[in-house]
C-alpha cells in the first residue's frame, strides 16, 4: 500500500504544486513578453531592475523599489554585474483520494538564482534547486517517472544579446512553451514533457518583433533522464499580437523529439488575453506519441489548460483553472480537473498562495481532491 | 395627398442617419459625457509599452450643416488627470507627477479646444479633421485629431486618433530603471455625442 500512497502523493504534489508567482497574467497590463521584467528572455529566474520595480509596485506595500543598501549584498553584486538571490518556497498540502488515505506533504525548496554579466552582450544564468522532498514526475504506463535529485540544476545558460530584439541562449533550461505558466504540475507541462524535471541541453533564439515573437530551438538530453528516455529534437514557438495593443497574443508551438524508447510530435495553440483587471490564458496541445518498448504502441495525447484570472487588487489575483487530459488506447485516460487559486504578493520579498483542486478520472470515476498553501520568500536585491 | 407625401418624405429624412445633421442649418448643441480616452507610448525596450485609459472624457460642441458639409464649432473637451489609469498605481503616481503636474504643484485637467472643424462624408460616416489646441499642465499646443463619426439613432459615435509629442510641452519623457518612454504618445478617443435637446427628453446621454 505504501508505494501506492507515495505515488498518489507524488501525483497530487505535481498536480497541485505551482510557484504561482511568476506572472504571464501580466498580459492584462500589456506586458506581453517575460523579457520586460526578467533578465532571461524566456522568463523565470531573476528579475531585471525594472522588473524588481514592478514587483514592488504590485505588492501590497505598493512602494518604490530601492536597491538594497546592504554592504555585503552590494559587494556580492560586483558593481551590478551579478544579479543573484535565494528563494525559499514552502508548500504545505493535504490530498484526499477516493478509497485512499489522506496525505499531508510539506515540500520545502531552496532555490539559488544567479545571472552574471560577461561582457556587454553576454550573461550566464544559473538556477539550482535543493529540496528535502523528492517530487517525482508521476509515472504513467507510457512514461517512466523521473526523480529530481536533492540538488537539481534547472538552468545553466549562456545568453547572447545580438540586438535589443534578438537574443540567443545555449545550455540547460526548460524549453520555450506556449502560455509559459510557472506551474510545472499542470497537464500541459507534466504530461507533454517532464514538468519540474525538464532541463534538456539546448540552443534557442528569441526574436521579439513589434507584433510578433519567435523562438526556435534544438535540444538534446539533459543527462538526468531515465535510460533510453533522453530525447533529442527541435521545435519553435511563434506568436502574434492580433490587435497590436500587446494584450491579445495568439501563438502556435511545435516540438518534434525522439529517444531510444519513444518518438513524439507536439503541436499546440495558445492565447494570452488581457483586459485590464482580468484576462485569459489558454492552451491546447496534441501529441502523437510512439513507444518502442514495454508496450509498443502509437497513440495520441491531448492536453488542455484554461485559466481565467482577475486582479481583485494589484497584489491579489484570483484564478479559476480548468484542465483536461485525453490519452488514447492502449493507455486510455480521461482526466478533467478544476482549480481555484489565490495569489497574494505582500512585498517584493514575500508572496503567499492558496489553492484547491479537484481531479476526476472519467473512466473510473476516481476523484482526487487537494488543498495547498504556499509561501515564497526571496532575498533582497 | 401631396401634403401626406411631403410629410412622409420629411419623416423619412428625419429618421435617416443624416437627419440630426441635415435637418436644418440651425445649430445643435451636442455633449459627451463619460467618453473614453486612451493613450499608448512605446519605450526603448521592445517588450514594454505603456497604456492608459480614462472613461471620464467630457466635451461639448455646436453642430451645423452647410452646403453638404457638417461643421463643428466651439469644441471643448476636458479630461481629469486623476481619472487616467495605467493599471499600476505607482506608475499612475509617477505619470501624474512627471507629466501632468505644474511647477507650482497644480494638476489641471487635460483640455482640448477647437474653434471650428469641418466634417465631410466618407461612406456612411463622416471624417472630421479637428485642428485645435491640447493643453497639458495648462500649456496649449497645436494638435489635430482625426475623428470618424457614425450616426447611431440620433447620437454620434466617434472614434479619433492623434499623436502628441511630450517635447512640445517641454516635458521630458519619463524614465524608470532604464526604461524610457518615447516622446510620441498615441491618443485614441472613443465617445458618443448626444444632442443636448435629446438628452433632456431622454433623461441623459448614453
Amino acid at each position: 500500500v505504501k508505494p501506492r500512497v507515495a505515488a498518489l502523493a507524488g501525483l497530487l504534489i505535481v498536480a497541485v504544486a505551482g510557484r504561482a508567482f511568476a506572472l504571464p497574467t501580466m498580459i492584462r497590463l500589456g506586458y506581453r513578453e517575460c523579457a520586460a521584467c526578467h533578465v532571461s528572455p524566456q522568463g523565470g529566474g531573476p528579475l531585471n531592475v525594472y522588473g524588481r520595480a514592478v514587483d514592488e509596485a504590485q505588492s501590497r506595500r505598493a512602494g518604490e523599489y530601492r536597491p538594497t543598501e546592504n554592504s555585503i549584498l552590494k559587494a556580492l553584486s560586483f558593481g551590478g554585474r551579478v544579479t543573484q538571490d535565494v528563494r525559499m518556497v514552502l508548500q504545505d498540502q493535504r490530498a484526499w483520494a477516493s478509497q485512499s488515505s489522506t496525505t499531508h506533504t510539506l515540500w520545502p525548496r531552496l532555490v539559488y538564482r544567479n545571472i552574471t554579466e560577461v561582457g556587454s552582450r553576454f550573461n550566464a544564468a544559473a538556477t539550482i534547486t535543493t529540496q528535502t522532498e523528492s517530487v517525482p514526475r508521476p509515472a504513467v504506463r507510457y512514461d517512466p517517472g523521473t526523480g529530481a535529485p536533492a540538488v537539481f540544476v534547472n538552468t545553466a545558460l549562456l545568453h547572447y544579446e545580438a540586438t535589443k530584439s534578438i537574443a540567443f541562449a545555449a545550455g540547460r533550461d526548460q524549453l520555450p512553451t506556449g502560455i509559459n505558466i510557472p506551474d510545472q504540475g499542470v497537464f500541459i507541462k507534466s504530461r507533454n514533457r517532464l514538468g519540474y524535471d525538464e532541463a534538456p541541453t539546448q540552443v534557442k533564439m528569441f526574436w521579439n518583433g513589434p507584433r510578433f515573437y519567435v523562438s526556435p530551438f534544438a535540444f538534446a538530453p539533459g543527462g538526468h533522464e531515465a535510460a533510453g528516455e533522453g530525447e533529442s529534437g527541435g521545435g519553435t514557438l511563434a506568436e502574434f499580437d492580433v490587435v497590436g495593443n500587446q494584450k491579445t497574443i495568439v501563438g502556435v508551438s511545435l516540438v518534434r523529439g525522439s529517444a531510444q524508447h519513444f518518438d513524439r510530435d507536439t503541436i499546440g495553440v495558445y492565447t494570452r488575453l488581457g483586459f485590464g483587471k482580468w484576462g485569459v490564458l489558454a492552451e491546447h496541445d496534441v501529441t502523437d506519441r510512439e513507444r518502442h518498448v514495454q508496450t509498443p504502441a502509437s497513440f495520441q495525447q491531448q492536453a488542455s489548460y484554461a485559466q481565467v484570472f482577475w486582479a481583485m487588487r494589484e497584489w491579489l489575483v484570483i484564478s479559476g483553472i480548468g484542465e483536461r487530459l485525453r490519452v488514447e488506447a492502449p493507455f486510455e485516460s480521461r482526466l478533467t480537473a478544476g482549480k481555484l487559486e489565490l495569489a497574494a504578493r505582500l512585498t517584493n520579498q514575500i508572496a503567499v498562495g492558496a489553492s484547491a483542486r479537484v481531479q476526476r478520472e472519467q473512466l473510473t470515476g476516481r476523484v482526487n481532491t487537494s488543498a495547498a498553501f504556499q509561501i515564497a520568500l526571496k532575498s533582497p536585491q | 395627398m401631396q401634403g401626406l407625401v411631403r410629410t412622409l418624405t420629411l419623416g423619412f429624412f428625419a429618421l435617416t442617419w443624416m437627419a440630426p445633421l441635415v435637418a436644418a442649418d440651425a445649430e445643435r448643441q451636442v455633449e459627451v459625457r463619460n467618453g473614453t480616452a486612451k493613450f499608448e507610448t512605446a519605450t526603448n525596450m521592445p517588450a514594454i509599452r505603456v497604456h492608459g485609459t480614462s472613461n471620464q472624457l467630457r466635451a461639448s460642441a455646436r453642430l451645423r450643416e452647410s452646403g453638404g458639409t457638417v461643421i463643428l464649432e466651439g469644441l471643448e473637451a476636458t479630461l481629469p488627470v486623476a481619472s487616467l489609469s495605467t493599471g499600476l498605481g505607482l506608475r499612475d503616481t509617477h505619470m501624474r507627477k512627471y507629466i501632468f503636474t505644474t511647477v507650482e504643484g497644480n494638476v489641471p485637467d487635460v483640455r482640448f479646444v477647437a474653434p471650428r472643424a469641418e466634417c465631410s462624408p466618407s461612406g456612411k460616416a463622416l471624417t472630421c479633421s479637428v485642428a485645435g489646441e491640447l493643453a497639458i499642465q495648462g500649456r496649449s499646443r497645436p494638435l489635430t485629431i482625426v475623428l470618424n463619426v457614425r450616426n447611431e439613432s440620433g447620437s454620434f459615435r466617434a472614434v479619433g486618433d492623434a499623436v502628441a509629442k511630450l517635447s512640445t510641452y517641454d516635458i521630458e519623457a519619463p524614465s524608470q530603471f532604464g526604461v524610457k518612454t518615447h516622446d510620441d504618445v498615441r491618443l485614441r478617443l472613443e465617445f458618443t455625442a448626444t444632442p443636448v435637446q435629446q438628452q433632456a427628453s431622454n433623461g441623459g446621454v448614453r
